[in-house]
């Protein structure tokens, strides 16, 4: 796979560690001659001076028709401009934009790159990963927190969306003593079929409770 | 209300004299993250707004969902092609005009757009006065 790496400095350094070990063919650019000498020392590659948003610095840098162009500088717009070039008028195959601001993730993909990395956006899905989750999980423990019953809302990228009870299987564990659809309360049986939106309340044991959060929250 | 909205992203010398050349023409707004420019902008009595241009709540407070033109002078080429961009394929302006230091960069944004390239302005002023000197 031909790989371009433009601007950067320890991102680039760990990403040409990465893909070098791959046994790609790598093309790393950029614009300051000491981060170029510190990356090509380091890696023992050669590493070219140029602006990643000039098409004449990549077309000598041997940029054309890559697999994969990541850009990595720390200008949102300067990356964003170097991956329409690589796209437009080098052939670039995928592009990677690195950004700082992270409401320029869903512009920068809207307006064409193919992939947009944010790291302050990854922290936020996380978190909101992680709230989701609380947010989908009440437990309530009874007989000195030996028993307890969980309340699961089901979402439609989750594994057990879509499947009865029968193909779920979780008798060793616990079982699922009531299903919320549409608002009306059922008492299941192996035939019933876990819908998006649906709230299934689950007795278990301390032990088997996160096997059983585990399974109902595993995703497709 | 005068037709004809624009804005003006960029309040340096060229921003600042299209603004005082469309004041009685149309509804312009002139935007510019130093605030301190404005101070400079004389003989201008259109509205300024403080603010990041690349931030589109901020452009959509500003108008750029009915505006009919969109002038991107800042000083950084990147910036300005960005602009055209969200433009032409998110707000779908009329007119838009950039600068570009790099008039290699003309290869990048629409045709559609219309690129100030103060390199190519200048030799094309080089080579006619040569003209008429040599005549």
């Amino acid at each position: 796979m031909k790989v371009v790496i433009a601007d950067g400095l320890h991102e680039a350094d760990y990403l040409i560690r990465l893909f070098k070990t791959g046994g790609n063919d790598l093309v790393v650019i950029n614009e300051d001659p000491d981060t170029c000498h510190y990356l090509s020392l380091n890696n023992d590659m050669p590493v070219v001076r140029g602006r990643c948003t000039r098409e004449s610095d990549l077309r000598e840098a041997n940029a054309e028709n890559c697999d994969l162009f990541l850009a990595l500088s720390e200008d949102d717009y300067k990356n964003y401009v170097a991956c329409k070039t690589a796209r437009m008028l080098l052939g670039a195959k995928r592009c990677i934009a690195t950004v700082t601001n992270p409401k320029n993730v869903h512009i920068f993909k809207e307006l064409g790159v193919d992939i947009v990395v944010c790291s302050t956006y990854l922290i936020g899905e996380q978190i909101r990963n992680l709230t989701s989750i609380e947010n989908m999980i009440n437990a309530l423990s009874i007989e000195d927190e030996q028993i307890f019953i969980v309340e699961l809302k089901i979402t439609s990228d989750l594994d057990v969306e879509g499947k009865t009870l029968k193909d779920i299987d979780i008798s060793s564990i616990g079982s699922v003593s009531s299903v919320i659809h549409n608002g009306k309360t059922m008492i299941p049986n192996g035939q019933t079929t876990i819908c998006a939106g649906d709230k299934v309340l689950i007795v278990t044991t301390v032990d088997n409770k996160d096997k059983v959060i585990d399974i109902f929250q595993r995703k497709k | 209300m005068r037709s004809n909205n624009t804005i003006i992203i960029g309040a340096g010398r060229l921003g600042g004299t299209i603004a005082r050349s469309l004041n009685n023409l149309a509804n312009v707004v002139i935007i510019d993250k130093n605030k301190d420019k404005f101070n400079k902008l004389q003989d201008y009595s259109g509205f300024v707004e403080s603010g990041d241009a690349t931030d589109l709540e901020f452009l959509e407070k500003n108008g750029i969902a009915t505006a009919d033109r969109v002038i991107a002078v800042t000083d950084d080429d990147n910036v300005n092609i960005f602009i055209a961009d969200v433009c032409c394929s998110l707000y779908n302006v009329k007119d838009i005009y950039i600068k570009l230091k790099d008039s290699r960069k003309r290869s990048l944004v629409e045709e559609r757009v219309n690129c100030i390239c103060p390199f190519d302005l200048s030799l094309d002023s080089f080579e006619k006065q040569r003209e008429g000197e040599s005549k």
